[in-house]
């Protein structure tokens, strides 16, 4: 599929007025390729579904363009875009049935019965919803509403699908299985997706590009793993799974990319965010790259501390590390039952130095 | 009810409340309307059942009953239906004011509408007469529904803001979103959505229009209705039981509505499946919708207005569009006679009247909520009978049952209760009316607080050694004052407006406001109907004030449901 491109130019958007004036996305741009699944990640408050109504037309810009396909379409009103919508409440129209439902964007759209006909119970079959077609939403499950509501925004071939936390109100295990559904739906159709989660896990598992947005500012665009590795602020890396930070000092830029440093007494050279080469700058160290041995490991960046929690989940152990720079977060992962470390032992932690990341201070 | 309830044992204090509760309604409702239908199969009762069919006079008096109720019902759901859709989706200046306004005919005597509209639009009024020089057929069914219209349409008003504002906006922005046009997702699914909402206004203003009396009575003209079918009966004829078949006739629309509202509501409707609904539906702007939508309300409310200024006006006029000198003889005349008793005893009464119904209410609720498993839908729909029960009815099964001491083998078990004659002057009779027809609006806002309070609460009580009326008195009752308190309000305020069923038991030993003000505007004494009617709404408001200050601070949801249960 080519089309389907999106172009955000500049959004704005505040909500009331005079001295009450709240930026809910402050100065978006963005372009989101044919067929990529884009996620917009960030706390709650941060802008996201602002973001999301601005590009389905339920929110006019303050400021700032839309363009579907190189067309402007920012005066439009929602009905006139190609665009489909998933909402959070599923929004089932609960005085029609299943078929009811996702025949309703069809039958605006003046096709024949027949099409209709056709259309509906192939998307049902695909959506495995085709024993269902009858019944009223409130006598469906919460997957199964959420379903129904996917096959509704999908039967319609928009060009751009729009998901607004479409899982939060799914347990966790159903929340899995439906994002793995969405994602591979999206990609075998290839239609571009919006996605908004609070959620980091569903960003990382869905999406090609992740936007981090705080603040209605964002922070940060890129993959998940650019996102996971090589976040370019505290708050993101924050907000995308755990981090220890270490103290750095003398920092010097070397080759592209990366940085030499002086952390735990040792000097090494790192990767880096161009911003942290001037100096201001804190080591990023994932807890799952830090290894937790009684000994140091050879060849390895390691420090020493005092074991001040333990817990043992199995399939790995997550110690509480107290150390002279702070507490230093680590999991090891398939323990030996001989090599796990008891509360108030002395600690060695170890990292590669090509697993943390050096990032900008404030 | 999905509240947890202690056991079926009851402590002393229930088990009192529970019998106090069931002999009060019992001989407040049960008993006369039981008497009625007695009554009604005495001869020249069922003579007026075996006519129904064949008499043609009487099949007419049905039939205009019937059609007046269907056409209130359509046009104050309609008038209610498009002043709700502005008020939930359209944004403009002066929201609150026109909500306002549009509230204002539920607490006033609603004949000030009738004896307005006749001033202003009658065969001489004002605006009929004198500025289009017109003499329009406004006495029988086109006045009356423009009367009952405008009184009872807050009522759907009331019921469908509260049902639009529930529904999901994303319902309509997935509409949206699929490709439906604003005229098409109205059509197709906020329309369909709120079928039950304008059923059940239709219904409810249906049954309103068929109970009315006081509306007939003054601008009723030769349309007969039921209702003064009945009371020509009573108080022309001097057929008791006639009366009491009328009313029976009239009793079995009104019940089979109230009972119908019950299913559904206790049905709880489809609107709202998943999820709490987000935002806020997004507010018509384009002009086409907009201006005529807001040209409507707002004639609405100049409608009214234009009534109540009339109202206050007239009060204060020689004769309002013939002599428009400014006088006080209209206070001088009401004071120096009929006023000064009627206002000391219907007020006396009222006092003592709204207290008693709003404990009762109270007590209702608390029972029904937390005490009773079995039998807390059968005590709730005895205790809702008070308003399901038109107040003709109930007033002449008030004169059948208790104008004679009730006697049981030659015993006085009941001494004469109402009418001439009657212990107090009939005084009780009347106060029993104010609050039967008042306790079911403190039992449904009792109720919904009572379902926003955490039972375990009453258990912790409980489980402390606490009795079941300490329980009530030190956790229930301080929860719930708020609501209370407003649930008193508006029990005041309809106890001062009630007039049709205190038609049947004044006597002239304890006179009534709003049987005076029918008095003087049936006589064409417009100027002293409005000095009452206005002496009436400065007192209902007086009182509001006072218990609105009462209750402030203590959060306006409280208010709402009281509203809407009033
Ligand atoms: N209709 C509105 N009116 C006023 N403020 C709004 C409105 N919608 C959102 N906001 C504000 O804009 C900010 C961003 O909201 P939103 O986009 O819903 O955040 P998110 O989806 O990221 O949680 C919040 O501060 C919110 O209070
Ligand atoms: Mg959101």
């Amino acid at each position: 599929m080519t089309s389907g491109r999106l172009e955000l130019k500049g959004l704005v958007k505040e909500f009331g007025k005079g001295q009450e004036i709240v930026r809910a996305v402050d100065d978006l741009s963005l372009v989101i390729e044919p067929g990529e699944f884009v996620t917009f990640l960030g706390p709650s408050g941060c802008g996201k579904t602002t973001t999301l109504r601005m590009i389905a037309g339920f929110e006019t810009p303050t400021k700032g363009a839309i363009l579907l396909d190189g067309s402007d379409v920012t005066s439009l009103t929602p009905d006139k875009r190609p665009m489909g919508m998933v909402f959070q409440s599923y929004a089932l129209f609960p005085h029609m049935t299943v078929a009811e439902n996702i025949s309703y964007g069809l039958k605006v759209q003046k096709l024949g019965d027949a099409e209709i006909q056709r259309r509906v119970s192939d998307v049902l079959a695909a959506m495995s919803l085709d024993n269902l077609a009858n019944r009223a939403p409130n006598q469906l499950s919460g997957g199964q509403q959420q379903r129904v509501a996917l096959a509704r925004a999908m039967v319609v071939e928009p060009k751009v699908l729009l998901f607004d936390e479409p899982l939060s109100n799914l347990d966790a295990k159903l929340r899995g299985q439906m994002r793995a559904e969405i994602r591979s739906i999206q990609q075998r159709l290839g239609i571009t997706s919006i996605f908004v989660t609070h959620d980091q896990d569903e960003a990382m598992s869905v999406s090609d590009r992740i936007v981090v947005m705080k603040n209605a500012i964002v922070q940060q665009v890129g993959s998940p793993t650019d996102i996971y590795r090589h976040p370019n602020s505290v708050f993101v890396a924050d907000f995308i799974g755990r981090s220890n930070f270490l103290e750095v000092t003398d920092v010097k830029s070397s080759a592209a990319g990366t940085a030499d440093v002086t952390a735990l007494g040792k000097s090494f050279s790192v990767p880096a965010h161009d911003g942290a080469k001037s100096g201001n700058a804190l080591l990023l160290v994932r807890p799952e790259s830090i290894t937790v041995s009684r000994q140091p490991i050879p060849g390895k960046i390691s420090g020493e501390g005092k074991v001040k929690t333990v817990i043992y989940y199995g399939e790995h152990v997550e110690y509480t590390i107290t150390t002279s720079t702070g507490e230093i977060v680590a999991t090891t992962s398939d323990p030996g039952s001989d090599e796990i470390l008891a509360v108030g032992e002395n600690a060695s932690f170890s990292f590669e130095a090509n697993r943390a990341w050096l990032l900008p201070k404030a | 009810m999905a509240l947890k309830k202690h056991g079926a044992k009851f402590d002393i204090f229930t088990k009192i409340a529970i019998v106090a509760v069931i002999a009060i309604i019992s001989l407040l409702i049960v008993v006369p309307v039981l008497s009625i239908l007695f009554e009604s199969t005495k001869p020249s009762g069922t003579n007026v059942f075996k006519s129904v069919l064949s008499n043609p006079v009487i099949r007419q008096t049905i039939k205009n009953t019937v059609w007046l109720g269907i056409s209130v019902g359509f046009i104050g759901t309609l008038v209610g239906f498009i002043l709700a859709y502005i008020q939930v989706r359209v944004n403009f200046r002066g929201k609150k004011l026109l909500h306002i306004l549009t509230l204002v005919p539920l607490v006033s005597p609603p004949f000030a509408f009738a004896t307005a509209v006749i001033v202003l639009f009658g065969r001489s009024g004002i605006i009929s007469h004198d500025l289009l020089g017109k003499t329009p057929m406004l006495y029988g069914y086109p006045g009356l529904v423009i009367v009952l219209g405008a009184s009872y349409f807050p009522v759907a008003y009331l019921n469908l803001v509260g049902m639009m504002r529930s529904l999901d906006p994303a319902i309509d922005e997935a509409a949206s979103s699929l490709g439906a046009n604003k005229f098409r997702i109205f059509r197709t699914v906020t329309l369909p959505l709120l079928i039950p909402g304008i059923t059940s206004s239709f219904l409810l203003l249906f049954v309103e229009a068929i109970a009315d009396l006081a509306n007939p009575l003054v601008i009723g003209g030769d349309y007969m209705v039921l209702s003064s079918r009945a009371y020509i009966a009573i108080n022309g004829e001097y057929d008791v039981s006639a009366g009491a078949a009328y009313s029976a006739i009239l009793l079995l629309p009104a019940l089979l509505v109230f009972i119908v509202q019950r299913y559904w509501s206790q049905k709880k409707s489809v609107v709202s499946v998943t999820g709490k609904p987000t935002g806020q539906i997004a507010p018509i702007k384009s002009k086409i919708g907009k201006i005529p939508l807001l040209v409507f309300g707002w004639s609405v409310a100049l409608f009214i207005v234009l009534i109540y200024v009339s109202v206050l006006l007239g009060a204060f006029i020689k004769i309002l569009g013939v002599n428009n000198t400014f006088t006080l003889d209209h206070y001088r005349y009401i004071f120096s006679g009929i006023a000064n008793n009627a206002l000391k005893s219907t007020v006396f009464m009222a006092s003592i009247a709204t207290p008693l119904a709003g404990f009762m209410g109270m007590v209702m609720a608390w029972l029904i909520i937390r005490k009773l498993k079995r039998g807390a839908d059968a005590l709730d729909f005895f205790g809702m009978l008070g308003i399901a029960v038109p107040g003709t009815v109930l007033g002449i099964g008030y004169a059948v049952t208790f104008n004679e001491p009730l006697k049981i083998a030659g015993h006085t078990v009941i001494p004469q209760l109402a009418g001439g004659g009657a212990i107090f002057g009939g005084a009780l009779a009347i106060m029993m009316v104010y609050t039967i027809r008042s306790s079911p609006a403190g039992q449904r806002s009792g109720i919904a607080a009572l379902q926003q309070i955490d039972p375990s609460l009453d258990e912790a009580s409980a489980s402390l050694g606490a009795s079941g009326g300490r329980t009530f008195r030190k956790v229930s009752l301080p929860l719930i004052k708020g609501a209370y308190l407003t649930g008193l309000m508006f029990a005041f305020a309809r106890s001062m407006t009630t007039l049709s069923p205190v038609l049947f038991i004044a006597t002239p030993e304890t006179p009534i406001l709003t049987q005076k003000i029918l008095a003087e505007s049936d006589s064409g004494r417009y100027g002293p109907a409005f000095a009452l009617c206005t002496l009436l709404i400065v007192i209902v408001l007086i009182v509001m004030g006072i218990i609105t200050a009462a209750v402030r601070g203590r959060g306006s949801t409280e208010f709402k449901t009281t509203l809407v249960a009033g």
